[in-house]
């Protein structure tokens, strides 16, 4: 429930919904009959927010506990923002309405870089000082978790804690500890350090960085007894984690909006340029029967008519068919759809694909990456022209008529060549179209290129990578345009500054807390939205704080310079790094983990196990 | 298949949810209450289900009908009961019934409006003025249709008009054309009547009671 105050201004503003709570699911206690407060903070939009699976795990986990009452919060649109500070109506969240600065615990997620101002601007929007250091009282705790927390070191200044990996069990050994230390009257230095012994918590303050004089990482000292290496945090079994059985119903269209069930964790596939790949290992395999009981209740508490089956590549669940099999009985008496995100061409049968048309067609998106074989065999991407080819074939027999194909620029060795592959790759597509005997008559084939551009980040065989300066990933898009020669193919493509952005902070150290902060302060905030991103703000304050954003881009670095993040442990050994990075520069492929383990090391984490070597699955 | 029409009152947090999401919102409820609801044939089957008179964003319904189709019997009251039970605060079934009028039946809805001043002399002013122009039978205003922008006189398409002020507020009712041929949203009323005296108010709440045919009696 909104606070009072802000009732007058709720028609005012675009999409009251946001801001109003109250929707079905939502979780309201009491507040005097709980110990800790914790407010979930989404550093972007309540429609991005929403969609967001961790918050819902996490909402419901703490919400799960007597002594604890989790609640939401999103970044306010500029509108809402411009009424809040007029009226001074500090931050609030949305259950109770009241503001959050008196809560215990302020937990954000970070999953892109382009949100840090955002963490900024709703800190000082709750009335908090935005620094660590400035907030002395032990309550609000600030901290982070998700995929950016890998290199947590940008935003070092400005969190209390961050947990790398799973955040289920951490989460509720913190609040455990907090509700300790509160209950004794500690000062927030004494939790920081006892925290700091939990496993899968760091706590930026107790490091000290120093430089090189070529402003490289010369050390990284940990103080008060902190570990030197902090190891993220490993969920062993699925099975056994905790999982929601309801999820808030947002009354306003967001992004996704229908049930989301995660079937594993990690990925076997090892494509060198994706983070979320490497991060996550080792494998984790939910069971088909906890993922199904966990569709359902959801599909029951919400009303929800369509269910994704959601991981890093779900084609890759073992016994999908079987899963599929067992639920389409169900989910279609109930005209409930299910879609499968992230599958790979080159091992979904098309039978499969046939079964899920039964309720509803959804879109086809394939994504080969780089567009000449040679430069998928660099990044790993172990898939082929022929195959991309013939599951369009099989899709355009099946009555699609539009497919998206998703590709990479900016990659490691990548010439000319390659960007005129993606064009043909994609006119052999639209020429796969036209082969087909019963394509419908007087229609046309769509074939939509999205076009990223590669940021080397951190955990990655690409870490040590260059990344282009957007001015070359202009010229490259241009090219590529140039190639297409059809209107039966169209490009979109990314903002070339936001990836550059993106990579400055992937892979900065602590010397871009300052710039972060003045960029802030100058106005720039939803930077990930290209109408708000403010390119001349950004670069008065790397000016101003004499960084050179390209130090942190556009450089090669050596295999031996310490890394800002080196003192993070996500299991995959740099050693193994290196070698797939030595790999790329060959074109050597690295076989997926199911048919050869790799040797990545992750399965140090999970006592020796990766469910992808040791569950055998009929 | 029947048809079946449910009555509903939405108020509190509610009035903030759009028509567009009110759709979604009551598909929702109406799968998670298991009401047997009849599906359209076709590539993209949707449950049938139709708001007759949407009701604008920041507005209460005292009794808005919504219809559906459902497959195999199930009784009235077991209806209301199941979708009472996993409706979202501020919603709520009143009544489940048969329906009676034709959706294009519909001519006219009366509102109950609340205004709040901030002075009890800005309130007596602005009722005062509001019954003249009103019994006067000229207020011009811009009026979007789907061919544009138009100027209309709103007078005709009020059917009653009584405000009274009491205190710092003002209390209006009144009944206004509604319906898929002329249809006179009470926030555009207002918002004329305010611009006509250059008032400032500092809240309003617009509720709209009921929904009637041509000869005002109610539609059912």
């Amino acid at each position: 429930m909104y606070p009072k105050k802000i009732e007058k201004f709720l028609l005012k503003v675009q999409k009251p919904g946001r801001y109003t709570g109250g929707e079905l699911n939502s979780v309201v206690k009491d507040k005097n009959s709980v110990d800790i407060r914790y407010a979930f903070c989404f550093p972007d939009t309540y429609e991005i927010g929403m969609s967001h699976l961790g918050m819902k795990i996490l909402y419901s986990l703490v919400n799960s506990r007597d002594d604890a009452w989790c609640e939401r919060v999103f970044a306010p649109g500029t509108d809402m923002e411009q009424v809040m500070r007029e009226n001074d109506i500090p931050l609030y969240a949305l259950e109770s309405g009241d503001a959050i600065k008196d809560f215990d615990i302020l937990g954000f997620t970070l999953q892109y870089e382009l949100c840090y101002t955002n963490v900024l601007n709703m800190l000082d929007l709750a009335g908090l000082p935005v620094r660590s250091k400035d907030r002395t009282a032990l309550t609000p705790i600030v901290i982070a978790g998700g995929a950016c927390v890998c290199n947590g070191e940008p935003m070092a200044d400005f969190f209390d804690i961050t947990l790398p990996g799973d955040g289920e069990e951490v989460t509720m050994e913190l609040i455990d500890l907090l509700k300790e230390y509160k209950a004794k009257g500690a000062t927030k230095q004494e939790f920081l350090a006892a925290a700091a012994q939990i496993k899968g918590v760091y706590v930026p303050s107790l490091y000290e960085v120093e430089y090189n004089g070529d402003n490289t990482v010369k050390s990284v000292t940990p103080t008060c007894g902190a570990p030197e290496k902090v190891e993220k945090r490993n969920v062993a079994d699925l099975d056994k984690m905790f999982s929601p059985t309801e999820f808030v119903v947002p009354f306003l269209e967001v992004v996704h909006d229908r049930t989301t069930v995660e079937i594993f964790r990690g990925c076997i596939r090892g494509c060198r340029f994706c983070q979320a790949g490497f991060l996550n290992r080792p494998l984790r395999r939910k069971s088909p029967e906890a993922v199904e009981a966990q569709c359902r209740a959801i599909c029951e508490s919400t009303g929800y008519d369509e269910i994704s089956l959601c991981s890093l590549s779900t084609s890759d669940y073992k016994g999908l068919g079987k899963l599929i099999t067992n639920m389409l009985p169900w989910t279609i008496d109930e005209k409930i759809n299910i879609a499968l995100p992230s599958l790979r061409v080159d091992n979904f049968p098309k039978e499969l694909m046939e079964k899920l048309n039964a309720v509803r067609r959804s879109g086809l998106t394939f994504a080969p990456e780089a567009g000449t074989q040679r430069l998928r065999d660099v990044i790993n991407k172990n898939i082929t022209e022929e195959e991309v080819l013939k599951t369009a074939a099989q899709a355009f027999a099946g009555g699609w008529t539009a497919v998206k194909l998703y590709f990479m620029i900016g990659l490691p060795t990548e010439t000319e060549e390659d960007i005129r592959g993606i064009a043909d790759l994609a006119q052999a597509v639209v020429d796969e179209y036209y082969k087909n005997p019963d394509k419908p008559k007087g229609k046309s084939v769509s074939v939509s290129i999205s076009l990223a551009s590669l940021v080397p980040k951190p955990f990655t065989p690409f870490q040590w990578e260059p990344q282009d300066k957007p001015d070359v990933l202009v010229d490259k898009q241009n090219f590529l345009v140039s190639c297409v020669t059809t209107r039966k193919v169209n490009v979109s493509r990314h903002v070339p500054w936001t990836s550059f952005l993106e990579g400055v902070f992937a892979r900065g150290d602590r010397r871009l807390g300052n710039v972060i902060e003045t960029a802030w302060r100058k106005g720039c905030k939803m930077d990930g939205w290209a109408e708000h991103l403010k390119p001349e703000l950004w670069e008065e304050s790397f000016a101003e704080n004499g960084i050179d954003p390209y130090f942190y881009t556009a450089r090669r670095r050596e295999f031996d310079e310490i890394l800002p993040w080196d003192h993070m442990d996500y299991g995959v050994t740099k050693n193994f790094l290196i070698k797939e990075n030595e790999k790329a520069h060959k074109a050597e492929t690295t076989a997926c983990c199911r048919e050869k383990c790799a040797g990545c090391g992750a399965n140090k984490l999970n006592g020796g196990v990766c469910d992808e070597i040791s569950k055998t699955v009929v | 298949m029947k048809s079946v029409r449910l009555w509903f009152k939405k108020g509190g947090l509610a009035v903030y949810i759009s028509h567009l999401d009110m759709n979604r919102c009551m598909t929702r409820a109406v799968r998670r209450a298991e009401i047997p609801l009849w599906y359209t044939e076709g590539f993209n089957p949707h449950p049938y289900m139709t708001f007759l008179m949407p009701l604008p964003l920041g507005q209460e319904g005292k009794r808005e009908p919504l219809d559906i189709r459902i497959e195999q019997d199930m009784s009235f009251d077991e209806i209301k009961s199941k979708l009472n039970s996993v409706m979202p605060d501020g919603i709520e079934i009143v009544d489940v019934l048969e329906p009676v009028n034709k959706p294009n039946e519909i001519a006219a809805a009366e509102y109950e409006i609340t205004v709040e001043f901030a002075t009890e002399g800005e309130a007596e002013g602005f009722a005062a003025g509001a019954q003249s122009i009103i019994d006067g039978g000229i207020l011009n205003a811009e009026k979007r249709s789907k061919r544009g922008i138009k100027t209309v006189n709103l007078c005709e398409m009020v059917r009653s008009f009584s405000i009274e002020a009491e205190k710092n507020f003002c209390k209006i009712k009144t009944i206004l054309a509604a319906g898929n041929s002329v249809n006179l949203n009470a926030d555009l009323l207002l918002n004329a009547l305010f611009a006509e005296f250059a008032a400032e108010y500092e809240k309003t709440s617009i509720t709209r009671t009921r929904l009637l045919r041509e000869d005002l009696s109610d539609f059912r």
